[in-house]
């Protein structure tokens, strides 16, 4: 695995399965990224994708296994995480304007009562201003295109100061254009040092999006650099047998 | 009526020692359940809430027959029986079939139910309008008291606790990942909104407690973008509401109950047809205006922000 070669990876998964009503959803899973990395993770529908982003967000229980983010565990590593949801469970009416949003990912460092300190406002601007939102920054986040929704995540996310991002399908539903600025913002993350961790189902440009990917399958299929990890031998490892489900019989949407 | 003889009708309300309680009641808790209401309406729990105003019945009725009509009784038995329902829904919706709206639902109609008739069996003479409609005029130093502590514990545990509980109201599955515990908020929050239930319903009773609560937040729902001034612009208006309404009542000679929660209802018309961004005339009027139209362009899921002149 690429990912070993660095010195110190920041993001270390051991042997993790994690269980849905005692079903299991992903199993045994062992790999390990570090920074700089723009990481797909591919797989048919119920391979995992979205259970293992919630699993090392530390919103599934882990089953076996141990998460380890830049060397803590949950719940110490919280503030190194940013987790962005899927679009739609987002609520788009939400009385915040785009730099509520951002302001939002200050909190932690705020704490319950202190002000914002000039600090703090440096933070929030600097995020705006990477990702292309100055301008927008008094619009309620409904008045954004997809893309520009996307975006004042990831600044949330950036004013975080957070170093492992995991996004949930972020490109599902947008237009060339609002997935193009999407993909040069992600590769400015991962410039800049940040490991990004994308749930992502279309395959098509996938070398383009991503230099790295995990291939799952309930179980893990491959991971590694992009090509090769989505070889012909490992796709059809992945998406030609039924999901793995611990010998369970259930549904998959 | 001359000027005098009008200002003389406004003020001879506030010459009686009933009133002037009423009145600080009214004022309390308005600005106490504006302020809740908000955290109702972005959660999305108006419905789940009238369940609960209505599951406070049985309680109250325990609390006459145990220990009669002591104000602290009934925001005991109030409290102990709509935490009962909320949590009994949980617990049904979790282990059956049942969806949790369902539970609920279920849960407070037989509550309800329970409550009338135990209401035949309190030691002391209850009438049952009393409970269902509030008697503002007959506010007593406990049940001010009780306005006074929602007041205080609502403001002291939610101004300070504001950025966690903000988080956790908009996206709650972000919040636990920054590690946030959401359980506790939530539950917290439930807790306040109905000790806000109960503190109203010497003013307005079971059936009309919920005005108080949902009516102002959703009037500045609809007049602002920020959550703060939503937050605060929510209570000063349950606090408007509630004072006029009750001075109107009293002027009308008319059930202050009903009042109360109409003066809320014209703020939410007027909030409703006339808010400058989100009013229904804006909309209707407004919906050709090439800005406009853009500005709808670009808030749709089929986002252009690449060919945007500088993103305005």
């Amino acid at each position: 695995m690429r990912a070993e070669a660095h010195a110190e990876p920041l993001l270390v998964v051991e042997d993790l399965t994690v269980s849905y009503h005692r079903v299991p959803a992903i199993h045994h899973l062992t790999f390990s990224l570090g920074r700089g990395h723009c990481t797909g993770i591919f797989g048919p529908n119920g391979a995992g994708k979205s259970t293992l982003l919630k699993s090392i967000a530390g919103l599934l229980q882990p089953e076996t296994g141990r998460i380890m983010i830049g060397r803590r565990e949950l719940p110490k590593a919280a503030p190194l995480i940013a987790y962005l949801p899927q679009r739609e469970s987002v609520d788009w009416d939400f009385p915040v304007t785009v730099r509520g949003l951002v302001e939002m990912g200050r909190y932690h460092h705020v704490g319950l009562l202190r002000p914002f300190s000039e600090k703090d406002d440096e933070a929030v601007e600097g995020a705006l201003s990477l990702f292309g939102l100055s301008d927008l920054s008094k619009r309620q986040i409904k008045e954004l295109s997809g893309g520009q929704q996307q975006r004042a995540f990831l600044a949330r996310a950036w004013a975080q100061e957070a170093d492992l991002y995991l996004l949930d399908e972020p490109f599902a539903g947008l237009d060339r254009g609002s997935a193009a600025g999407l993909a040069g913002a992600l590769r400015t993350l991962a410039a800049r040092g940040k490991l990004l961790l994308v749930s992502h189902h279309a395959l098509t440009e996938a070398a383009d999006l991503f230099d790295t990917a995990i291939l799952l399958n309930g179980e893990m299929v491959a991971c590694g650099p992009t090509p090769e990890t989505l070889s012909p031998r490992n796709l059809e490892c992945a998406y030609g047998t039924a999901v793995y489900s611990g010998g369970h019989h259930h549904a998959h949407r | 009526m001359n000027a005098t003889g009008l200002l003389n009708a406004l003020t001879e309300p506030l010459s009686y020692s009933f009133m002037q309680r009423a009145l600080l009641s009214c004022a309390l808790i308005g600005f106490t359940n504006g302020f809740l209401g908000t955290f109702v309406i972005l959660r999305r729990q108006a419905l789940l809430t009238d369940a609960l105003s209505h599951s406070l019945l049985p309680g109250l009725a325990v609390a006459a027959i145990l220990v009669g009509l002591s104000p602290g009784g009934l925001l005991l038995g109030g409290l102990i029986a709509a935490l009962l329902v909320a949590l009994g829904g949980q617990l049904v919706a979790r282990n059956s079939r049942l969806k949790d709206d369902t539970a609920v639902a279920a849960l407070y109609i037989i509550a309800f139910a329970l409550g009338i008739l135990l209401l035949r069996y309190a030691r002391v003479k209850v009438d049952l309008v009393h409970f269902l409609f509030g008697n503002i005029l007959g506010v007593g130093d406990g049940d001010l008291l009780i306005s006074y502590g929602a007041a205080l514990l609502t403001f002291g545990l939610l101004v300070p606790f504001q950025r966690p509980v903000l988080l956790t109201m908009f996206d709650a599955s972000v919040a636990r990942a920054c590690g946030i515990r959401t359980g506790w908020i939530e539950a917290g929050l439930l807790t306040l909104i109905v000790l806000g239930l109960v503190a109203s319903l010497q003013a307005v009773g079971v059936l009309l407690s919920l005005g108080l609560l949902i009516l102002p937040a959703a009037t500045a729902y609809l007049m602002t973008d920020s959550f703060g001034r939503m937050l605060w612009g929510s209570a000063l208006l349950g606090m408007a509401g509630a004072t006029a309404g009750l001075l109107l009542s009293f002027l009308a000679n008319i059930p202050p109950g009903p009042c109360i929660v109409l003066v809320l209802a014209v703020f939410l018309g007027a909030a409703y047809l006339l808010s400058p961004r989100h009013g229904v005339f804006v909309r209707f009027f407004r919906g050709r205006h090439l800005h406009e139209e853009s500005l709808r362009r670009w808030a749709g899921h089929e986002g252009h922000d690449h060919d945007l002149p500088g993103g305005s």
